[in-house]
């Protein structure tokens, strides 16, 4: 009985030993997750998301001022990024050598690893000092831009890998001009995993607050900015000042409120893409 | 069959007049990454006929066909087309005179009419009658099948039907010249026949030059051959002759094992 235990045991070590190792993978983010949301789902109503008869630290104005601040960026950002990746991503395709194509790959992944805060203190430096814009909006939306600019591009290149060379050469055969290539074969068939591409980078940017930290907020004093070239409030550095009050119960609770929605809204844009990632792989294995 | 093809007194062949010549080429030379993909290659097309396209693999024919049409513009040498050089020709403009058919269908994410029409221009789509449309895929032998599918996605049609949608693709716009790269390869047998009759069709109107490895289906449709091995032309002459008395050792070689040692 026992040998036959021990038998099957080693026959399934290896499954075994994976199992082990990706349980805290699966285990610890879940866990996270329902911590986040076990605090901060009490902490959120009406009257915390607007403020009303309110007062006191970080609740006065309520938290629609962060979350149109965040999402304003976000989607600054996307636009200034998304017309760059993709443009890019065909100028890497269509023109460039295999050498520049490889040497662009490579330099877009090192981009990827640089870390956001420098990003930022570029911003500080150019932007808000150096072209006196001050901390703004637009500011932090080109350096959000920049920051999700080589995701963006890197999905691109992915899409468009997925067409054959038999598609491209075809329509070439067609008398196709490179504009028409790209307008009626190359975008029909690769936007949607883009648009997968650009909603993960929508998704990153809303996660991002050290480059926006002194680049495009501000804690207080600002419910909505009049022109691009004044500060927002957003959800993510809102959670930062907050979170520095780690004494006051009450405005801890509310740290966890916004962290809640922050968590809602980037999950949002994850499972998005995910549906659209399902959609276009059900599309593609259609007959 | 046919007429036959005219070649340059410098090429080991079978001189052979042509009439009215469409396609010449002339010491055809490619080099990519530093190396000889196809060296001296001349010759002339007739006006009607299939001309196989025959040798071993990696012998060149494929990235001779690519020149035929520019998707490769390295190359030095000559191509003229009805006395003009192509070079001085637009790319795209050319590439719609002399259409290539690739191995494998490559049909696009729309419905089987659009991909039919997928070659003209928009001014040209909205003048394009039902007619054309019938004429050309009755030249492909594709009209009977698709007649009450046009508005279909093109993915829901078999292989076979795929590559003669292609095409139709092709024919519709009215080509000079049809270039084909292994076109049958890739399909059943009922397929196969199906292309072979409709191109034998074809053949009567315009060249077609068609890269075969199955000496079997060059024997079977071809009015003329001709021989590359190394990216070299090693002999061209009308089907017949070719393969009952070769002239070149190498092309005895060639149709004894399908391979050869140039």
């Amino acid at each position: 009985m026992i040998t036959t235990i021990v038998l099957r045991l080693k026959k399934k070590r290896t499954q075994i030993c994976v199992i082990l190792l990706s349980i805290p993978v699966l285990v610890l983010p879940t866990a996270c997750l329902i911590y986040i949301l076990w605090q901060g789902l009490p902490s959120l109503s009406w009257q915390v998301l607007s403020g009303e008869g309110l007062s006191g630290f970080g609740i006065e104005h309520g938290m629609f001022g962060q979350i149109l601040g965040s999402l304003s960026l976000m989607l600054g950002a996307s636009l200034l990024a998304a017309p760059t990746a993709v443009a890019l991503a065909l100028f890497t395709r269509l023109y460039a050598s295999s050498i520049l194509q490889r040497n662009t790959i490579t330099l877009l992944h090192l981009l990827q690893g640089i870390p956001p805060i420098v990003y930022g203190l570029f911003g500080l430096v150019v932007f808000v000092h150096l072209l006196h814009w001050g901390i703004s909006l637009l500011v932090g939306m080109i350096i959000l831009a920049i920051i999700i600019l080589p995701l963006l591009v890197l999905n691109c290149l992915h899409a468009l890998s997925g067409i054959t060379a038999e598609s491209t050469e075809a329509a070439r055969s067609l008398g196709l001009n490179d504009g028409q290539l790209i307008l009626r074969v190359w975008l029909p068939v690769a936007w949607p995993a883009m648009l997968t591409g650009l909603l993960l980078g929508m998704a990153r940017s809303l996660s991002e607050t050290a480059p926006i930290l002194f680049t495009a907020t501000v804690f207080s004093g600002v419910l909505w900015p009049d022109s691009l070239f004044e500060p927002v409030t957003t959800l993510q550095t809102h959670i930062f000042y907050l979170a520095q009050e780690g004494a006051n119960a009450a405005v801890v609770s509310i740290a966890w409120g916004a962290a809640t929605l922050l968590i809602a809204l980037v999950l949002c844009f994850g499972f998005s893409a995910l549906l659209l990632r399902r959609m276009e792989h059900a599309q593609r294995i259609q007959p | 069959m046919n007429q036959s093809l005219n070649v340059t007194p410098a090429m080991p062949t079978d001189a052979l007049p042509a009439i009215a010549p469409s396609l010449c080429v002339e010491h055809l030379c490619l080099q990519l990454a530093g190396r000889d993909i196809l060296s001296d290659i001349s010759f002339t097309l007739p006006e009607t006929g299939i001309i196989s396209l025959v040798g071993p693999s990696g012998a060149g024919k494929s990235t001779l066909l690519r020149c035929l049409n520019r998707l490769h513009e390295q190359w030095q040498g000559s191509i003229t087309l009805a006395d003009q050089n192509i070079q001085h020709d637009d790319a795209d403009a050319l590439r719609r005179k002399i259409g290539l058919i690739g191995q494998k269908p490559a049909v696009f994410p729309c419905s089987i009419g659009d991909n039919l029409v997928f070659g003209l221009n928009r001014q040209q789509r909205k003048q394009t009658t039902s007619a054309q449309i019938q004429t050309a895929l009755m030249q492909a032998a594709l009209w009977t099948e698709v007649e009450q599918r046009l508005h279909e996605p093109a993915a829901h049609l078999s292989l076979g039907q795929q590559q003669r949608l292609c095409l139709a693709r092709a024919l519709i716009l009215k080509p000079s010249i049809l270039l084909l790269d292994e076109p049958t390869s890739a399909l059943d047998p009922r397929s196969r026949d199906i292309i072979e009759q409709s191109m034998l069709s074809l053949s009567q109107s315009m060249p077609l030059l068609w890269v075969s490895h199955d000496l079997e289906q060059a024997q079977r449709i071809s009015s003329h051959i001709i021989f590359i091995c190394d990216g070299k032309l090693i002999e061209q002459a009308d089907a017949d002759s070719f393969f009952r008395h070769p002239k070149r050792i190498e092309s005895r070689e060639f149709l004894r094992w399908s391979v050869c040692d140039c």
